[in-house]
């Protein structure tokens, strides 16, 4: 009887075992794919191995498109026009794209598996998106809640950028979290220092990078970044330059301001800043100095919920009081708006900006939200 | 017990360091839909249903959004929301993103708070789904209904 028993177990392990074989030879030779072809732009072609995403393809061969999910399918960033190999439309992208998006065959790059040739369009400039070695050369805290740390590029060595234009921090395993992310900010540093890419960090509670890099990172890691990305960005126009933007939001601000140092703008700029209570305003020096050194530059910060002993004699309310009470004595016809912060935040700022006169072409922010 | 493909990739996204950094089910180590059965049962007693819950705790965030990060009062409650930039994807695989929005209700009569994200509105509203034991953001239904005041919704169709 035990002699039947080993037999028929060894008889099934021999046959699960050979299914399994027969499954890994059937995948090497049915879902192997091969190298398969990407023509971009009619203009550029790659040779990938087949099996893999568009999205992990293209970072192969150097080319990023922006993507701040980790190809998930949910930030929906890598959008791309596949004229031609992507197969039907999944159900997982299409929440993410708009009728007239799938017209056009724009798809998520992170869904497509190349299964073959395939032919794509992208946006010329997101050819200057580049993957930077980098080390943290200095970290200090802006606030209890908001970190600025300040990264010197190893390879690259130098990064071009617009200000206003945001990078990918990369950020690696720690503790219970076993893969890395990547997550958007916003460069913080002029575009002359092209050397170091400055950012400013709010903890985001139970945030996976943030966290990392308020609890882990330390002055000497090495970091990988990928940017610059976005179009947020200064506008020729002839109207005053209203921007608003409250915590971690200032870091694009600062870069513009920076970039208008060196060229002053022949407009007036106000810049409205947001917070709960002193201990959320930082950076007021620097403003100081902006507003010493830009003519026609004004830094208004406002508190909204002023503590007796914050010693506070400036404007008070929420951001949209100030702004709109400001906005009702200036002509809006061409002035142009700046926004960055939470997306409540640029919500309403957005609508006092519109009841005011200022045109929605007019507006520009990041759609991180 | 034993779990189809589909579940297991599930099952990674509640998992610590995927989605949120300590994941969704704390020291739980219920599955999903045991943990799901059981605090739906605990409304129940109570004479609720998940939908009563997820309205209450909407409305708080509605309110707080107002505020722009400052506490706004509500009599008595307050509340103040935090509105960080970015999406959250739920763990159910239902492919919904999530605003990054944090509401903190405070029950002035009780002296209690309580702290809750637009995730946990969306998962209790369409999953039943109230966290596992131990995870940071574990919401107790009972004392949710407590804490909130959440009465039962009038009219509700039988």
């Amino acid at each position: 009887m035990t002699v039947l028993i080993l037999k028929t177990v060894f008889l099934i392990t021999a046959i699960n075992g050979a299914l399994a074989v027969l499954l890994v030879i059937a995948e090497r030779f049915f879902a192997n794919y091969g190298e398969c072809r990407i023509r971009i732009n009619d203009q550029k072609e790659l040779t990938v191995n087949g099996g893999i995403s568009l999205l992990s393809a293209l970072s192969s061969q150097k080319i990023f498109l922006p993507s701040a999910c980790g190809g998930r399918g949910t930030c929906a960033y890598c959008k791309c026009q596949v004229q031609e190999g992507a197969g039907p439309l999944l159900p997982t992208e299409e929440p993410l794209l708009s009728p007239e998006e799938i017209n056009k065959q724009v798809r998520l790059a992170c869904q497509v598996k190349v299964k073959q040739d395939l032919s794509i369009r992208i946006p010329e400039e997101l050819f200057a998106i580049q993957q930077f070695e980098t080390v943290v050369e200095q970290m200090a805290d802006l606030t209890y809640d908001i970190k600025r740390v300040r990264l010197k590029l190893i390879d690259p060595n130098a990064i071009q950028f617009k200000a206003g234009q945001y990078v990918q921090l990369v950020s690696q395993p720690y503790g219970k979290v076993r893969e890395s992310v990547q997550r958007a900010y916003s460069i913080a540093s002029p575009t002359y220092e092209n050397g170091i890419v400055e950012l400013m960090i709010r903890l985001v509670p139970e945030g996976i990078c943030t966290t990392w890099v308020h609890e882990v990172l330390q002055e000497g890691d090495h970091v990988q970044i990928i940017g610059p990305m976005g179009d947020f960005e200064m506008h020729e126009g002839e109207g005053e330059i209203i921007m608003v933007a409250g915590g971690s939001g200032m870091a694009p601000m600062v870069s513009l301001l920076s970039d208008m140092l060196k060229d002053p703008p022949k407009r007036k700029a106000t810049y409205f800043f947001g917070a709960v209570t002193k201990r959320d305003i930082f950076f007021l020096d620097e403003m100081a100095e902006f507003e010493k050194r830009i003519p026609n530059f004004n830094f208004v910060p406002a508190l909204s919920d002023p503590q007796p002993d914050d010693d506070w004699d400036g404007e008070t309310g929420l951001i949209t009081v100030p702004l709109g009470n400001y906005l009702s004595t200036i002509k809006t016809e061409n002035a142009q708006g700046y926004l960055c912060g939470s997306p409540g935040m640029i919500h309403a700022c957005v609508n006092v900006m519109k009841e005011n006169g200022i045109s929605g072409e007019n507006i520009f922010f990041d759609p991180f939200g | 017990m034993k779990l189809t493909p589909q579940e297991k990739t599930m099952l990674d996204l509640f998992k610590p360091g995927t989605v949120s950094k300590d994941g969704f089910l704390g020291q739980d180590s219920r599955h999903v839909h045991d943990i799901v059965e059981a605090d739906l049962r605990s409304l129940v007693r109570l004479g609720l249903d998940q939908n009563d819950v997820a309205d209450r705790l909407s409305h708080f965030i509605e309110a707080g959004k107002k505020g722009l990060e400052t506490t706004v009062d509500l009599g008595d409650f307050t509340v103040q929301v935090q509105w960080q930039r970015g999406l959250i994807l739920c763990p159910f695989g239902d492919k919904r993103r999530l605003p990054k929005l944090m509401a903190t209700v405070c029950n002035k009569k009780l002296d209690q708070c309580i702290r809750y994200s637009q995730l946990n509105v969306h998962m209790i509203r369409e999953h039943g789904f109230f966290e596992g034991e131990g995870s940071p953001f574990r919401l107790n239904p009972a004392a949710l209904v407590h804490l909130l005041d959440i009465q039962p919704t009038l009219n509700k169709e039988e």
